[in-house]
């Protein structure tokens, strides 16, 4: 989703999150419950589980808010390392099912993880998806859907160096919030 | 020669093919422009492999607050007070604050004046789910009615338990600008933007978080003009309301 008008920014939510403001933990959920529950239903493949891990990811954010610094980081990083973490504890608890129910000797595919390279194209995704239009449709259509800038700037009606224009500065501004989210909460 | 732009340089990223000799001389011989082309390059194949992002339901946030034991009032997930002035957000922020900034109140206004006077609101056929696989039942179907001086038409099905919505329009044949899809908030204070819609197909839209249960059920189609303004128009064509 793009921008709610007037929802505050994410340096916002997390202050507000560190001070124990409910209203921010809300804002805190808008801003970052769709990266949580994509993160977990990609590696466990599993609807019901994944929204279990999205739940127990904002309760204990919320519980253990005291050891959130904002000054140190920022909460959606704070967030995915917590998603992380009750990820793995999910697999590991699918493991040791898998282990009880197995033949003794019987070998085990290794079970998925939620590597840097998954988390690193989620996170992309979530900042995709906050791209102001038309550059987000513009982006979508030439990644998702392997368009060529003709195909977008004849279904869009938009010139085709409009097109071009929007991609280049959308994969720019892509860098950029990327850069933000993984430096400091400022 | 100084280093190529970064837009060169992003270009390059997308297209993977060299610009011009001289901009390519430059990189061979460049470690800045090199690892700024690769980091592109690395961004570029990785949105490639981004994944579609999902929705939880919305009963999630519901089990969070049950299980916190939090106030409901100051939890709603889809309500969120006006920003106030101060910026520190980065880009995103601002771009959230000219968001809020202009063009708000008029569009408040506008919302207000329609509410007022009962234009435009579609009339909304509870369970109508003709033409609709019957896998996928939409929840609601609200038409979508011309404003005032303009002209077209068309339906949004609300679909996937009220967390997508199906859209198809006629008769909106701008010849320059897009159209965009917007939920607007009953308040005329906040609204979202969905998208960009193609007047030529149905388009399906996902409706972030439990929004429409928060007020934000004016669904709104605008022509948007190519000026890289990512505010409303306020040029709209057609609206409905979803059904509380």
């Amino acid at each position: 989703m793009t921008s709610i008008a007037g929802d505050p920014s994410p340096a916002e939510i997390a202050i507000g999150f560190a001070e124990g403001r409910e209203d921010s933990l809300a804002a805190a959920y808008r801003r970052w419950s769709r990266l949580v529950y994509t993160l977990a239903i990609r590696v466990l493949g599993d609807q019901h589980d994944a929204e279990d891990v999205t739940q127990q990811v904002f309760v204990s954010a919320w519980r253990s808010r005291e050891k959130f610094d904002p000054a140190s980081g920022a909460l959606g990083s704070w967030l995915t390392g917590i998603a992380r973490h009750r990820i793995a504890d999910r697999l590991e608890a699918r493991s040791r099912d898998r282990r009880n129910a197995a033949a003794v000797g019987e070998q085990l595919a290794p079970p998925p993880v939620a590597d840097d390279q998954l988390v690193d194209r989620v996170m992309l995704a979530d900042e995709l998806d906050r791209i102001d239009e038309p550059r987000r449709t513009i982006l979508r259509l030439a990644f998702y859907e392997d368009q060529t800038y003709p195909q977008i700037a004849e279904r869009l009606n938009l010139p085709l160096g409009t097109v071009k224009s929007h991609a280049r500065r959308g994969l720019l501004s892509l860098r950029d919030r990327l850069k933000e989210v993984n430096s400091d909460a400022s | 020669m100084t280093h190529l732009d970064e837009e060169v340089l992003a270009q390059w990223a997308l297209d993977d093919v060299e610009p011009e000799p001289d901009a390519a001389d430059h990189v061979a011989t460049c470690p800045q422009c090199q690892a700024a082309l690769a980091e592109l390059r690395d961004l570029s194949a990785d949105l490639r492999e981004a994944p579609a992002l999902s929705t939880p339901p919305a009963d999630v946030w519901t089990r969070i607050t049950t299980e916190l034991d939090l106030t409901p009032t100051t939890t709603d997930p889809g309500s969120s007070s006006p920003r106030s002035g101060s910026t520190g957000g980065g880009e995103a922020g601002v771009g959230r604050g000219r968001r809020y900034g202009r063009g708000m109140l008029t569009l408040a206004a506008s919302v207000a004046a329609i509410l007022g006077i009962g234009v435009g609101l579609g009339a909304a056929a509870l369970f109508g789910g003709d033409g609709q696989s019957p896998t996928n039942p939409p929840v609601a179907v609200v038409q979508l009615e011309p404003l005032p001086g303009k002209t077209g038409s068309g339906t949004a099905d609300l679909i996937q338990a009220g967390n997508e919505l199906q859209v198809s329009v006629t008769g909106l044949t701008a010849q320059s600008g897009y159209y965009e899809l917007w939920l607007i908030n009953s308040d005329g204070q906040r609204m979202v933007s969905l998208g960009v819609l193609d007047p030529a197909r149905p388009g399906t839209f996902v409706i972030p978080a439990d929004l429409t249960s928060q007020g934000y059920r004016i669904v709104d189609v605008s022509l948007e003009p190519n000026d890289g303004n990512p505010v409303h128009s306020r040029d709209s064509i057609v609206r409905g309301t979803i059904p509380g």
